[in-house]
């Protein structure tokens, strides 16, 4: 007990001797300030005093969902999740590697404290950078959204875990680095371009996910239209024919254009089932390998999910006011295009995003992080300093 | 037989399977002594302590330290160790660095407060500990390392060249140190590839050269072979034949000395102050200016030269009965 809390103490004095902790500070300061400063209320967004241009308004989001909604995206997201991270990543990449310096180490390894447990306590710890940052971040948060917003949200205060397990995933790789190759540079560099690299798994993902689900609601539509024309056509064929040779002239034209009709969309629905299974293929294999990788933006984006209930997206509730569903006319076909609904795709990939379980966006990225970690111990208990 | 303080047989370690930096290095270390580890750079000193202190593995061993096999962590809470070259965290002063390995060491808050009052006085650092270790000169970072290997109170302490790059005046001061440590009842451990300090303070000594132990024992011991009497004499030796019997049967040897040789010394390998007496005496009658009559011995220094040499020259085996010395006890830069 007195060497662990010896060693956060000295971890805590590393931080206070940081700069960079006291800039980030200041930057968390300066945000949650921003956010104060922004007002919403039925005529609009305004800073301070000041109207802003932006059709924004209470008559869309109720005041607690839009502070919410910023310090979500704006705070969370954009800050906490990224440039907050940055700089703690700047900030606690030399931890192992100064460590790990020769004539440094020895003393701390020649305690009366195993390897192991020296390791494990010194990678904790160094969580306390971000521990701390969101700590404040989300009390100012906490206080803005409920004296501007009038909700208290406790909920806010689960962003402190949720920032600390998402910067752990990219801690345990840059340790791992730090202690093989017991370079802050390398450690930093590289743990960034893995960073970048999974960013870039998810991204693509996202897209494929998107481009399945509107190659799904395709297939369901067109499903559903031939049918509808196959109803219509017997329905057509049951009806007694006209007289007069001009009419069953014109109505054989009919069915026949309509039976043509038919065949097209018989086979674009072949063809958006080809393209479906393709775009699956691609898209489990994608959260195949996802299984196996830290998932970063899908572990802040749980955040969202508690905070923020569906229906109170902006997706969700301007849908009603006009009535119409914004349609893109898709397929090669000018003459029978296949329309899109985007909301409608937009929501069922916000669905499915939010059905994915915790366990598997949390747990197995925590098993990643055990892994690395694991490993990095193990070279480090076997190493000669 | 009272447990030792150090007790190895046979400690090997070769690094990542190809430098062997100890082959086969046993020795016994009492409680209470303080023992010298010489040698030259890269004699595998260093690894023998990191061993000991559990901070490289052994390639094979068989020993104990305190009482507990070596590698028992628990152990290491009655251990001080200032390794080579130390570096310290820069953002922490001199008195949280002390309290931060203290801790690690399991001493408790208390008792952290008291000894670091003591230690930081011993190593004369008290009006420093509140300043950050970045602003400390090389010498005051190897006080507070010092101080740091006392805080919990050692029952034995490892010193690795504990005086590198340390002033002449510095030296002095962890040479005081060093006999303080002992006179306090401590067992120490003294790595150093200079003599001068282990000369002066160390019981034993054992000499490494190529991760082997080619010497151990006493100052006195590893000395006794070299002792001899010099004596100097003005000008050429006086013809006569007393004097020379004398220098055969004390298997003497006389070579001529000085710039311009123009004096006559007189090596006899004796350490009996009576047995030169009758030369003294025949050298008076044959009216030889005698100018000083000394006993000598071989300096650690020449010891350690001619235990590198021989190694040189004979691989693992120990040997060089050449005393070439010429004045006993050079004292260094102390
Ligand atoms: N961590 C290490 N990895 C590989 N070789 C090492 C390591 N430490 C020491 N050595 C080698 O082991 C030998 C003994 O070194 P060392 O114990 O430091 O000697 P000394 O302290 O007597 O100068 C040297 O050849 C050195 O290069
Ligand atoms: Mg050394």
């Amino acid at each position: 007990m007195t060497q662990t809390w010896a060693l956060f103490v000295e971890s805590y004095r590393h931080l206070n001797a940081k700069k960079l902790f006291w800039i980030a500070l200041v930057i968390s300061g300066l945000i949650v300030a921003a956010f104060a400063m922004v007002g919403i209320d039925e005529e609009g967004l305004s800073i301070l005093v000041w109207r802003l241009p932006i059709p924004v308004s209470t008559a869309i989001l109720s005041a607690d969902v839009f502070y919410k909604l910023m310090f979500l995206n704006l705070g969370v997201t954009f800050w906490l999740a990224w440039g907050a991270t940055i700089l703690a990543l700047v900030s606690t990449a030399g931890v192992m590697p100064e460590f790990l310096a020769g004539g440094a180490v020895d003393v701390t390894l020649a305690k009366p404290i195993s390897r192991l447990r020296l390791f494990l306590t010194k990678y904790a710890a160094a969580m306390l950078f971000v521990g701390l940052q969101v700590g404040v971040f989300s009390t100012a948060s906490f206080l803005v959204i409920g004296l501007r917003g009038g909700s208290w949200e406790p909920s806010v205060f689960l962003s402190v875990p949720i920032v600390v397990v998402f910067f752990s995933y990219l801690y345990s790789v840059c340790t791992l680095l730090g202690v093989v190759t017991r370079s802050t540079v390398a450690a930093l560099l590289l743990t960034m371009l893995v960073w970048l690299g999974l960013f870039a798994v998810n991204s693509t993902e996202a897209i494929l996910l998107m481009v399945r689900t509107q190659a799904e609601q395709s297939v369901q539509w067109l499903e559903g239209d031939i049918a509808s024309r196959e109803q219509a056509l017997a329905a057509a064929e049951d009806e007694e024919p006209k007289e007069g040779i001009l009419n069953t002239l014109k109505s054989g034209m009919n069915s026949n254009k309509k039976e043509a009709e038919l065949a097209t969309r018989k086979t674009q629905l072949e063809d958006a089932r080809k393209e479906l299974r393709t775009i699956s293929i691609w898209q489990n294999s994608f959260v195949g390998v996802k299984t196996a990788l830290p998932k970063t933006s899908e572990t802040i984006g749980l955040l969202e999910r508690w905070m923020v209930d569906m229906a109170d997206l902006p997706a969700f509730n301007d849908g009603g006011d006009d009535g119409s569903t914004r349609v893109r006319y898709d397929g090669g076909d000018r003459e029978l295009p296949i329309p899109q609904d985007n909301e409608a795709v937009e929501r069922a990939v916000i669905e499915k995003s939010r059905a994915r379980s915790v366990g598997w966006i949390v747990g197995t990225s925590l098993i990643f992080e055990a892994f690395v970690v694991g490993l990095a111990a193990w070279i480090f208990c076997r190493r000669d300093f | 037989m009272t447990a030792a303080a150090i007790d190895l047989t046979n400690v090997e370690k070769t690094y990542r399977g190809r430098i062997r930096a100890l082959r086969g290095v046993s020795m016994r270390v009492e409680k209470g002594e303080v023992f010298g580890l010489l040698g030259p750079n890269g004699a595998g000193k260093s690894t023998l302590v990191k061993i000991l202190t559990t901070v490289v593995r052994p390639t094979r061993i068989s020993g104990t330290l305190l009482g507990a096999p070596v590698g028992d962590k628990a152990a290491l809470a009655r251990v001080g160790y200032l390794p080579e070259n130390p570096r310290f965290p820069e953002y922490l002063t001199g008195g949280q660095v002390l309290d931060l390995f203290a801790a690690m060491a399991k001493v408790g808050r208390a008792d952290r407060k008291r000894r670091a009052a003591e230690t930081l006085d011993l190593v004369g650092m008290t009006s420093w500990a509140s300043t950050r270790i970045g602003r400390y000169s090389k010498g005051m970072r190897q006080r507070i390392g010092l101080a740091q290997a006392l805080m919990n109170d050692p029952e034995i302490v490892f010193l690795d060249e504990p005086t590198d790059g340390v002033d002449p005046v510095g030296r002095r001061e962890i040479r005081e140190m060093l006999i303080r440590m002992r006179d306090e009842g401590r067992t120490v451990l003294l790595n150093s590839h200079l003599l001068s300090e282990a000369e002066t303070v160390c019981g034993r000594v054992a000499i490494m050269v190529k991760g082997q132990v080619v010497r151990l024992g006493t100052l006195d011991d590893l000395t006794r072979h070299s002792r001899r009497y010099e004596i100097e004499a003005s000008g050429a030796l006086p013809a006569g034949d007393g004097w020379r019997t004398l220098i055969q049967q004390l298997n003497a040897e006389v070579r001529a000395v000085g710039e311009d040789r123009d004096r006559s010394l007189i090596v006899a390998p004796t350490d009996e102050a009576a047995a030169v007496q009758p030369l003294l005496d025949a050298l008076r009658a044959s009216r030889a200016t005698i100018r000083s009559v000394r006993p000598v011995r071989a300096s650690l220094e020449e010891l350690f030269i001619e235990s590198v040499q021989s190694m040189g020259e004979e691989g693992a085996g120990v040997g060089g009965q050449k005393g070439r010395a010429k004045h006993g006890g050079k004292g260094g830069a102390l």
